[in-house]
């Protein structure tokens, strides 16, 4: 224990020392949070809406005014007979049609019938944007029938017209600070504790130390403590700069336990240092080490579903998913931070993160050789 | 006559040691043997096979065939023990430079185990012996050449150990500094520890007293310094060391 | 240019870092077809006059020509006639030592006809021709720093300045090495080399030994030995550290110095000396030699 000990006095003095490297760990962090917790924005607004209505009914106008009162649409006019040539322009993202008679099936409780089209040449934003037409749709809906069932009580079994509910879960001002804040804050701290620990054992292989302690009777486990010990501390400092920056700056309510995030946050560090470790075994520089570190990063991040939901990746993709750490970590961090959820909530995410976590560190150890070749 | 030196205790003997690298031969049939209080040189060119030999000494690198002990371990069973009971010096002098002198010397005591009391009086010890009290708490990076090396050494020698290995440790330092340098290593051998000097710079051999030349792979001649010098008629190892190379090649 | 003016002259160059004069106040000339050796520790100055002198580092004092030119004022020219090796010479690992050798010629302008004349004389001068399509990250250090001299002489300087070019580098290369240098000093090459090695001082014409920005001497590598005053004895046995603690009190010896199973005792009076080891320590005449003082101990005694 005393030889670990030993190992986190150094690394720590050695870390508080390095200025440079002090300003990258603690305030870096803070301002990517604070700049891209604004860039990263899930949101769609402006989608460029061309509606053509061939009804010229009173509903057809109201169902009009509804998208034109809407933030997320500018309305665009034009002639219909222009639209597939706008469409491929790009000036247009969406287009509704509203046909001859949608208001008499409306009223005759026949289904009525409008046409979508939508330029899903970036799928994300076309699936956000028909979500939004979708959901003026239903609001539309509902307030029509009540209208009808006020005139009419006994209308109700007429009326066929698909109900649809749109309602927006813990989120209710639909601020993406909420679920990109927690996103950013995990992603920061598998970026930053996987490369610490890679570059920091590569490092000590360039100048030599590495030798020298290789000659050392230290035990593998004592020296990849000794290694991944004050990393994880640091690791910890981290996802509480983080925490302090969604709290107080974007203030976003904190609903879980602390205790049960810095549980999650030990299995998910086992996975990352593990990774450095690992890393630090197959490369000899630190530029090696930068690139091989980089990509598991890049593969843990783009699969986490964090910048691209997971339901929009092919079939095959979304079960490659399930190999990336960073999946569950998103997951269980925004289930913790936004909904409060438990650990029973989250048995499942934990299980993976506990598999996944001593499965890297073992490897990692495995891997590690106190001699050369 | 001091009872220490007459002592003809072995501590390091290898028999056949051999390494290969796939098809290379980085070490062929290597046979030495070391008694203690004593300086060994271990000389050779870049990739004569000198770092290969010294890894399978210190437990790093597993022979091929052959066999060793150091400090009566075996090196390929007991490479663990042999850790402790060696002490390792290299020419790039793993230090830390961003840790303090003192902090050099906690961490390499630690590491080896000690606790917190004879820690302390460790590095007290060791401070003195290198008379490097007076930058205790500077910047080891702040340090000339010439300390660093002391305070290296200072470091190998934390755990007390029997055996000391040198890889190529004082080229480039000032001429006094060197002198200082190698008076402590004769103090250390006089007072029975066993000194194994790889370089390949020849004036550092002059300070040992055996040497052995390895080239290619092979050991050439191995024997006390003088005698190899009165056998060969060659007045510097450097001169020892071209004469023996020269014949092996032609050989 | 005649034939007596030097080709490297520095007078009073003086440099400072922050808070450390790494220069202070060196001169020294050297002239045509000379082999001047600089010799001196880690940290003693040597590189900072070699950059100075190649025109890569402003100083703080003093003046310096090199094959005539001033060095603040023509680097141009000076550029044109000199080869320059630092000590962290840059091969570049991944091509071979041909191509290398291409490379520095189109840095250095090297025509076409007089390039391919150039390189087969190189190549037959530093014995490189059967490793021309080996990549240098495959060289031995002796090679890569024959390879390192090749590219500096591509462009056929008059002068060559040299940053510790047999550091790390074995015996047998560094002897090889040494004759190459000879070789081109003899055809009017003029030589400044830099070394931490007080064993290649013989291998100069004359050699400047420098520590901490001073010049301690300048001369020939035997007039450097002159200048230690005291005698340098030997004596050879088992077990001289209790008898060189003795050896250390008596009255005429300087310092005492062990070597394996030698031992040099710096005297200022050898036979009183030798009367002293006889008489207190009872070490017979025959058992004692003397041994010429060599350039490290010439170092230390200026240094004290």
């Amino acid at each position: 224990m005393s030889v670990i000990r030993h190992f986190v006095k150094k690394e720590f003095r050695q870390v508080f020392r390095d200025k440079q490297m002090l300003r990258m760990l603690l305030i870096v962090p803070i301002v990517q949070l604070i700049v891209l917790g604004n860039a990263i924005n899930l949101d769609v607004k402006h989608v460029r809406l061309a509606i053509f209505d061939h009804d010229h009914s009173e509903v057809s106008r109201d169902l009009l005014s509804r998208f034109r009162s809407s933030d997320y649409f500018d309305i665009i006019l034009a002639d219909q007979s222009k639209l597939s040539a706008l469409m491929d322009r790009g000036k247009i993202d969406i287009s509704v049609v509203i046909p001859e008679g949608f208001a008499r099936d409306l009223g005759s409780g026949s289904t009525a019938k409008a046409q979508l089209i939508v330029d899903a040449q970036n799928s994300n934003l076309a699936g956000i944007a028909t979500g939004y037409v979708n959901g003026v749709f239903g609001s539309f809906q509902e307030d029509f029938r009540n209208r009808m069932l006020e005139k009419n009580p006994d209308i109700k079994s007429k009326i066929h017209s698909v109900e649809v509910v749109s309602r927006v879960f813990y989120n209710p001002e639909m601020n993406t600070y909420f679920a990109t804040i927690p996103g950013i804050a995990v992603l920061l701290l598998t970026i930053i504790t996987t490369l610490i620990n890679a570059l920091n054992i590569v490092r000590e292989k360039e100048i030599g130390t590495l030798e020298q302690l290789m000659v050392t009777p230290i035990s593998k486990f004592q020296f990849v403590m000794g290694k991944s010990l004050p990393f994880a501390i640091l690791g910890y400092i981290e996802l509480a700069i983080a925490l302090a920056v969604g709290m107080l700056w974007f203030k976003i309510p904190f609903a879980g336990s602390f205790l049960l995030l810095a549980f999650s946050a030990a299995l998910f560090l086992m996975t990352t240092l593990g990774a450095g470790l690992l890393v630090s075994t197959v490369a000899q520089t630190q530029q090696q080490a930068l690139f091989t570190a980089w990509f598991f990063l890049v593969f843990c991040i783009i699969m986490s579903g964090f910048l691209t939901p997971i339901e929009n990746m092919p079939t095959a993709l979304q079960y490659l998913t399930y190999l990336d750490p960073l999946r569950y970590m998103i997951k269980v961090t925004r289930g913790i931070f936004l909904k409060g959820s438990t650990f029973f909530d989250l048995k499942y995410e934990l299980a993976a993160m506990a598999i996944y976590g001593t499965a890297m560190f073992a490897l990692a150890i495995f891997r590690f050789r106190k001699s050369t070749t | 006559m001091n009872a220490v030196i007459e002592d003809s205790n072995i501590v390091v003997e290898t028999h056949d040691l051999t390494r290969k690298f796939g098809k290379f031969v980085a070490v062929d049939k290597l046979n030495i043997a070391v008694k203690r209080g004593e300086i060994f040189g271990f000389l050779g060119a870049n990739g004569a096979g000198k770092t290969t030999a010294i890894r399978m000494l210190c437990g790093l690198l597993e022979p091929t065939s052959g066999t060793g002990t150091v400090a009566g371990f075996d090196i390929v069973k007991q490479a663990e023990r042999i850790k402790s009971r060696i002490g390792y010096m290299s020419q790039k002098f793993s230090l830390y430079n961003d840790l303090k002198v003192e902090e050099n010397l906690e961490f390499y005591g630690g590491v080896y185990g000690l606790d917190s009391r004879a820690l302390k009086q460790h590095i007290h010890e060791t401070l003195e012996r290198m008379n490097l009290q007076h930058v205790r708490t500077k910047m080891t990076a702040e340090l000339p050449l010439g300390w660093k090396q002391k305070l290296a050494l200072g470091a190998a020698l934390m755990h007390n150990p029997d055996i000391i290995f040198l890889d190529e440790a004082t080229g480039g330092v000032d001429p006094v500094a060197r002198r200082d340098f190698w008076d402590m290593i004769h103090d250390l051998a006089a007072h029975g520890k066993t000194i194994f000097v790889t370089t390949h710079y020849m004036d550092e051999a002059e300070y040992c007293h055996k040497i052995s030349i390895m080239h290619q792979s092979r050991v050439l001649i191995q024997g006390k310094v003088g005698d190899l010098k009165v056998q060969t008629g060659m007045k510097t190892v450097e001169e020892l060391f071209k004469h023996v190379v020269t014949q092996g090649d032609s050989a | 240019m005649s034939t007596s003016s030097p080709m490297i002259a520095a007078n009073d160059i003086k440099k400072t870092y922050k808070d450390t004069d790494a220069l202070r106040g060196i001169n020294l000339s050297v002239s045509r077809g000379e082999i001047f050796g600089l010799i001196g520790p880690d940290g003693a100055g040597k590189t900072s006059l070699m950059r100075i002198l190649c025109c890569l580092m402003s100083f703080d004092g003093g003046t310096a020509t090199v094959a005539g030119f001033d060095v603040e004022k023509q680097s141009g020219e000076i550029k044109k006639r000199l080869g320059y090796m630092p000590q962290r010479f840059s091969l570049y690992p991944d091509l071979s030592v041909g191509e290398n050798i291409r490379f520095f010629a189109s840095l250095f302008g090297v025509e076409r006809d007089a390039y391919q004349t150039r390189f087969a004389e190189l190549m037959q001068f530093s014995k490189l021709e059967p490793f021309i399509n080996r990549r240098a990250a495959a060289l031995s250090g002796g090679m890569k720093q024959k390879l390192a001299l090749s590219c500096t002489l591509i462009h056929t300087p008059e002068i060559l300045i040299l940053d510790e070019p047999t550091t790390g580098v074995d015996p047998i290369s560094r002897f090889e090495f040494w004759e190459m240098l000879r070789k081109l000093a003899r055809q009017g090459v003029t030589i400044l080399v830099s070394t931490p090695y007080m064993d290649e001082a013989d291998k100069c014409d004359r050699v400047a030994l420098i520590h901490k920005g001073n010049i301690l001497a300048v001369g020939t590598p035997s007039e450097i030995t002159q200048e230690f005053k005291h005698s340098v004895l030997e004596i050879e046995g088992a077990n001289l550290f209790d008898l060189r603690r003795d050896a250390e009190t008596l009255p005429s010896v300087v310092e005492v110095h062990l070597y394996g199973d030698r031992m040099h005792i710096v005297t200022s009076d050898i036979f009183r000396c030798q009367g002293e080891l006889q008489a207190k320590l009872g070490i017979s005449l025959e058992s004692v030699r003397k041994v010429a003082p060599s350039i490290e101990d010439t170092f230390i005694s200026l240094l004290k």
